[in-house]
């Protein structure tokens, strides 16, 4: 039950404060709501059992007979930190979005919620049409996180969100529809949307011809998927998105989001279409090393710091994506590690920023300058986000994307040398944007907040504070101690890696 | 012929008949009193009431697979639900046009017989299986509609609304009539469950059957707006009283189909090679160019017409699947469950639209929404739903309704109609959202009527709760619809 506890929890948070009377405590109660969630999250890590591959805390219930459809949720090793991240990130979201919502503070709460629900879901679902339903309805709240709450952008940063998601995951749909029609080969006869189903489908595949089965089913899904991360070139949308989205908006986008798209390659693509993916693994470590640097190239030129972390935000997706398409067990494990750090270091960066956007509406770097003297301690946690975003040892960056890098160097060390020059841009955008925010002659900012006291600049409060600590608490003991955290996912990995061709999972 | 009417016949047309002696009430009272329209909300009442003892008249009676008056009319599962659905959305009509401002208030009971009239031609329509009384049922229904058309207090684009209709509607039967003079000359007979059994054969061997049969069609996708017969739904939909839209993009639309799907029903596409591929791209065009039309739209009821548009090229997917299918049970629940889906969806966007026009002149645009959500939370919310139903996102019903509609298709092998049907959906998307981003993105005053009109907001709420719950337990409607198709 402690599955569904968590998928349904926030809807009924929701549901509370929806019919919550009082205005002035809605805050209080969302951060109350979203803290025992996470609390009732680690108890379910505190029963999971990392030595087995295996599925856990299995529920499943017929829900639509008629097409074999079922409430089918489960957890293992490959989504279980992913589910922890979710439920970590979210009060220090409503935390951190304490003063910069204003407008509709119940909605907001709810909206995110909501998007909860839809995430968790997503991260457990084992039916391929539950999965659809929750992956679609993250969809929703998310559309209007970005537009009502956005900046001034936002209504065309949101549709385009949308209608681009919504593109790719239509035509998932149909391979869904599709999939369930060849189930009864292998239940004796019942048509069923089970991903264990699923996965005994031995689906024909003839490498060189694209018009077969697997391959068409293959790209249905991993372009779906794709949008979602975002790989170069269907990354449009996300710069958008992110500029536009507010503080908690883009916290969640990039933090829990963006890594839905790439869970999904691990639970979804690798397993199902075996063949197409080994056949087609260049297509995507191509797509993702050009991401890599691409995403870098484009980060260093913009103007405006948002957007600077929106484009490393594809940047460091790239890595992910290389790390799953390798298939060997650096680069996988690497590349769910990575998910975890961007999660926290990205999310961290863009509550930073929203910080300093409350106290100076603006985002152009060229404002800022000499901000370290104003702001000392806001500069200091700045550093240690920025050290772990560009992957300096000791940091949990440095972890995901050295074994991503290990594992590309065994794949192609050719294609490793292309995506180590995106770490040495990583680091030069990353350093130049810290030097000329916080270094330096001072900015118009800090000028005229000198002059005036009205705008003058605080550092952190202890709100703040609070928001930023378990944040970096996390890079640390990310980059320290990442066994503590790796064990969880190890044997399914290694179980994902060794049965490629016939990958099954046992129900425990 | 030897026809003798028997009480099982009386029984079986029960619902019927309780449909127009509940129409007759408030007439008779009206003149008995001099003319002088009584109490419409006590009018309404009567209305509602012969509804629901018609539909449970239908339920206890429509499903039995029995037949009346010498096989004229089949009291089969689809009759049943298919005319269950009907009354149910008309039912929601008749409250919109209780509350409605173009709805001229002295005349209401005058409204209410023709509307009950045209739910009676409804009836008959599914449940017959008789050509000629098929048309008879599309003339009663037709002909009450048009009539509903004119009747607004709104002088003169419903009037426009109604000529145009008239005329199209009546060339639409013209061409149907044709058909089945065609067929019945080719046959000798106009009974469909004397066609079903070899029309497969018939339309290789005979020509003219095949010519016949094509004109049948042709006047039901009349009916039904399909491209390139959907000239007149745009304006009708705009300039008819909104009320009266709502009752005609659901009931009547439902019943159309659920004949049209009779027509399917005799395997005739399973012989036709030529007819199988032209309804094909007839499905694909639909969709497509009603949604395309939809992207260009400022006026919101016109957004839902070609919005409509589109839904028909979605059905009539499904209608190709039951008409190849061996088992069309399956594909035909699947065309029942998306009736049922879009006529909720559709009756309550429409149903929103009514609410807030300002007068019957008032034409309704998509800018008219900014600030809508503070306002009214709650009826942006409901048409919010409705809208993303609309739109087919889980987990609305919509999105259950195409789900069901595409694994049909998909299982007789028609993926690529699925894949236009999905590929629709997403263009779709956009134009659905274009409300939703008025009403909670944009600031400013709506404008919009504001005097409260409980009967249609509930009826709204009612239909918003029914997207949001029976999407996710479909499924033992779903089985309910297959098992009484079977």
């Amino acid at each position: 039950m402690i599955l569904s506890t968590l998928i349904f929890l926030p809807i009924i948070f929701a549901l509370i404060l929806a019919a919550w009377p009082q205005k002035s405590t809605i805050r209080h109660l969302a951060l109350g709501f979203s803290i025992i969630q996470f609390l009732v999250s680690l108890v379910m890590l505190n029963g999971f059992d990392s030595n087995s591959s295996a599925l856990q805390f299995v529920e499943n219930y017929v829900w639509i007979e008629r097409f074999g459809i079922g409430y089918f949720v489960g957890i293992d090793g490959i989504s279980v930190m992913l589910v922890v991240l979710t439920t970590f990130l979210m009060p220090i979201m409503i935390l951190g979005s304490w003063k910069s919502i204003e407008d509709r503070v119940k909605g907001f709460h709810i909206a995110l919620f909501i998007l909860q629900t839809a995430m968790i879901g997503s991260f457990l679902a084992l039916d391929a049409v539950l999965f659809y339903v929750f992956w679609e309805l993250s969809l929703v709240p998310m559309y209007f996180i970005v537009g009502i709450w956005g900046g001034a952008r936002r209504i065309y940063a949101t549709v385009k969100f949308f209608i681009y998601t919504m593109a790719g995951s239509v035509l998932m749909l149909l391979a869904i529809i599709f999939m369930m029609r060849l189930t009864p080969e292998v239940t004796g006869g019942n048509i069923s949307a089970s991903l264990l189903d699923f996965y005994k489908l031995k689906i024909p595949f003839v490498a060189g011809e694209f018009f077969t089965a697997q391959t068409l089913l293959f790209f249905a899904f991993a372009v779906a998927f794709a949008i979602k991360v975002p790989l170069f070139p269907l990354h449009t949308w996300l710069p958008d998105a992110h500029v536009e989205a507010p503080t908690p908006g883009s916290v969640v986008l990039a933090g829990v989001m963006l890594k839905m798209g790439t869970y999904c390659y691990l639970r979804w693509v690798l397993p199902l279409f075996p063949e197409a993916s080994e056949h087609f693994a260049w297509l995507f470590v191509v797509l993702g090393v050009v991401g890599i640097v691409y995403g870098a190239l484009v980060a260093m030129i913009q103007p405006d710091v948002k957007k600077l972390v929106a484009y490393s935000s594809v940047s460091h997706m790239g890595y992910v994506i290389v790390g799953i398409f390798v298939m060997n067990s650096f680069g996988v494990n690497g590349a769910l590690y990575q998910m975890l750090n961007h999660g926290i270091s990205t999310g961290a960066l863009f509550l930073l920023i929203g910080m300093i956007y409350e106290r100076t509406h603006t985002r152009e770097i060229a404002k800022y300058g000499g901000l370290a003297s104003a702001m000392p301690n806001y500069t200091i946690a700045f550093i240690i986000v920025t050290m772990s975003s560009i992957a300096v040892p000791l940091t949990n960056g440095f972890i995901g994307e050295f074994l991503i890098l290990m594992g590309t160097f065994k794949y192609n060390p050719w294609v490793a040398a292309v995506a180590v020059t995106g770490v040495v841009f990583g680091a030069a955008y990353m350093l130049w944007m810290v030097k000329k925010v916080f270094f330096g002659p001072k900015g118009e900012v800090v000028t005229e907040s000198e002059k005036d006291s009205h705008h003058a600049l605080h550092d952190l409060s202890v709100r703040e504070f609070v928001v930023l600590a378990p944040l970096v608490v996390m890079i640390f003991w990310m980059g320290v101690f990442p066994n503590h955290f790796m064990d969880f996912s190890k044997k399914s990995i290694d179980h994902l890696l060794a049965n490629k061709q016939n990958y099954s999972l046992e129900v425990k | 012929m030897n026809v003798t009417i028997g009480m099982s016949d009386i029984l079986l047309i029960s619902p019927m008949i309780a449909l127009f002696v509940f129409s007759l009430l408030p007439l008779a009272s009206k003149v008995l009193a001099g003319n002088k329209e009584q109490n419409t909300a006590a009018t309404l009442i009567v209305a509602l009431i012969g509804l629901v003892i018609s539909g449970g008249l239908l339920v206890v009676f429509g499903g039995s697979d029995k037949t009346a008056f010498n096989g004229q009319l089949l009291f089969d599962g689809l009759t049943q639900w298919a005319g269950i659905i009907a009354l149910i959305a008309a039912g929601a009509g008749l409250i919109l046009m209780y509350e409605n401002q173009s709805t001229n208030q002295s005349q209401f009971s005058e409204i209410m017989f023709l509307a009950m009239n045209s739910i009676l031609g409804m009836l008959i329509l599914v449940s017959s299986v008789h050509l000629l009384t098929l048309f008879i049922g599309l003339e009663l229904m037709s002909l009450s509609l048009y009539l509903m058309i004119a009747m607004s207090n709104e002088q003169k684009i419903s009037k426009e609304a109604a000529i145009k209709y008239f005329i199209l509607g009546s060339f639409a039967s013209a061409l149907f009539l044709f058909g089945v003079s065609y067929i019945f000359g080719s046959t000798n007979t106009v009974d469909i469950t004397d066609l079903m059994s070899n029309a497969a054969t018939l339309v290789k061997t005979s020509k003219m059957f095949l010519f016949g049969l094509t004109f049948v069609i042709l006047g039901f996708c009349f009916k039904v707006s399909i491209v390139p017969f959907h000239a007149w739904t745009p304006d009708v939909y705009q300039g008819a009283p909104t009320a009266v839209t709502s009752f005609m993009a659901t009931a009547v639309k439902t019943v159309s189909f659920a004949a049209f799907l009779r027509i399917f029903a005799t395997q005739a596409l399973n012989g036709s090679q030529n007819l199988f591929d032209v309804l094909q791209w007839l499905a694909v065009i639909t969709m497509t160019v009603g949604n395309l039309a939809a992207l260009v739209q400022t006026n919101f009821k016109r957004t839902l017409a070609y919005s409509s548009i589109s839904h028909s090229g979605y059905i009539l997917v499904g209608l190709i699947t039951a008409g190849i299918s061996q088992n069309s049970a399956y594909s035909a629940s699947s065309v029942l469950f998306y009736l049922l889906t879009y006529s909720v969806m559709t009756m309550g966007a429409f149903a929103i639209a009514s609410m807030i026009e300002k007068s019957e002149n008032h034409f309704l645009s998509n800018e008219d929404f900014a600030g809508f959500a503070k306002n009214r939370p709650v009826l942006a919310l409901c048409l919010s739903v409705f809208l993303l139903s609309l739109a087919g996102l889980p987990p609305t019903l919509g999105f259950f309704g195409k789900f069901y509609l595409f694994s049909a298709a998909v299982s007789e092998g028609l993926v690529w109609l699925a894949l236009w049907g999905v590929i629709n959906s997403v263009i779709s998307v956009y134009y659905y959202l274009r409300p939703i981003v008025m009403m909670y993105m944009r600031d400013g005053e709506a404008n919009i009527a504001d005097h409260p009109q409980q009967a249609t907001t509930v009826t709204v709420v009612i239909s918003a709760i029914f997207i949001l719950i029976v999407g996710l337990f479909s499924s033992p409607l779903f089985t309910l619809f297959e098992n009484s198709l079977g």
